[in-house]
């Protein structure tokens, strides 16, 4: 597979992800498993799990493990920079547009719509992720840490990670230990 | 706008937030207030249409970010600044792949960041609501919105569409 070719799947990928990150899953095995059998099924899996256990943005993440795992470190830049061609414009065009209509009371209404829908998203992606964990004393303990630092102490998100990990981490380490 | 500082900071957002999709917001949400790049009212408008946009949410919200704080050059920084410290991972975990995955560090890093981000997504929720809070109108929706996700749920266009059309009957015969 050339680098062009390479960097127009992930154009095309980007174009037509819409929703949720969860979406990216099936369209990488469409088109780089069933389609073209360059790698298979169970590997994307395993680079979906990984991807969501690093840092930064997870469709980001599987994009740069299969452009890689095709074609090395420039395989990744390609992915990478193909995955967020369209959107990259997408958003531009949309800003300007807005920009400029934005004393619309049309507009207005629509985006104060919007605006408490991400409220709404907001909240039920805090249900998700409190379903989809397994809620034991630790998570409700670094939960409610973390709630009083953050909403109380005014601590900054970069300063909670880095805090709430070490304690955590400690705290795991000291429970392996006693048991 | 000092481009230097636009790039550190996505770069810590790419390098510091864990769990995919509005994983970004508490970031973007502490820029707001340190900065004072945009306004709650714009970061809310950057989250709906970065959801509704094609593409990674959290990258197109990095995207909207960078071209408010400082036009096309800021929305380009901002949006390699965020995924750089990804590529980086990337290329050094490929090597060790299941080594990492299995290590008993990771796991506990994990298990941790799950109540973290819980605790940091509902935070910025309650600080985007506080300046809404008596508007009645906007709680009836948002009460309304989170009705409706109990009976089925449903993807994020849907709730935007829904609110979208409410929010400009409301202009057309309020």
């Amino acid at each position: 597979m050339s680098l062009l070719k390479l960097f127009l799947i992930f154009v095309k990928i980007g174009a037509i992800l819409l929703g949720g990150g969860y979406v990216i899953l099936p369209i990488m095995i469409n088109e780089f498993s069933e389609k073209r059998q360059l790698v298979t099924k169970e590997e994307i899996i395993n680079y979906f799990a990984l991807a969501q256990s690093l840092p930064g943005i997870v469709a980001a993440n599987i994009t740069m493990f299969i452009g890689y795992k095709l074609k090395g470190k420039l395989g990744a830049v390609t992915a990478m920079i193909g995955i967020i061609f369209a959107p990259f414009w997408t958003i531009i065009l949309l800003a300007s547009i807005i920009g400029n209509c934005i004393h619309n009371q049309y507009l207005q209404g629509l985006l104060w719509g919007v605006g408490t829908a991400v409220i709404a998203l907001l909240l039920l992606t805090v249900r998700e992720m409190w379903q989809n964990s397994k809620r034991d004393l630790f998570f409700y303990l670094m939960f409610i840490l973390a709630l009083i630092a953050l909403l109380i102490f005014k601590l900054s998100p970069v300063n909670t990670v880095i805090i709430f990990s070490f304690v955590g981490i400690f705290i795991k380490i000291f429970q392996k230990g006693r048991t | 706008m000092n481009y230097f500082i636009l790039i550190y900071e996505f770069f810590k957002i790419g390098l510091f937030s864990f769990g995919g999709g509005y994983a970004t917001i508490p970031f973007l949400y502490h820029l707001s207030e340190v900065y004072g790049w945009y306004t709650l009212q714009e970061l809310k408008q950057m989250i709906a249409i970065a959801s509704v946009t094609p593409g990674p949410v959290g990258i197109n919200v990095a995207t909207y970010a960078g071209l408010k704080t400082s036009g096309i050059l800021g929305s380009g920084l901002a949006t390699l600044s965020e995924i750089i410290p990804s590529f980086i991972l990337v290329i050094l975990i490929s090597k060790i792949l299941k080594k990492f995955h299995e290590s008993f560090i990771v796991k506990s890093l994990l298990e941790t960041l799950k109540p973290i981000s819980c605790a940091m997504l509902l935070s910025v929720s309650v600080g985007l609501l506080r300046p809404q809070i008596f508007d009645i109108k906007a709680m009836i929706l948002l009460i309304t919105l989170l009705i409706l996700s109990y009976k089925s749920k449903k993807d994020p266009i849907f709730y935007m569409v829904i609110a979208g059309i409410t929010g400009i009957a409301i202009k057309i015969f309020l």
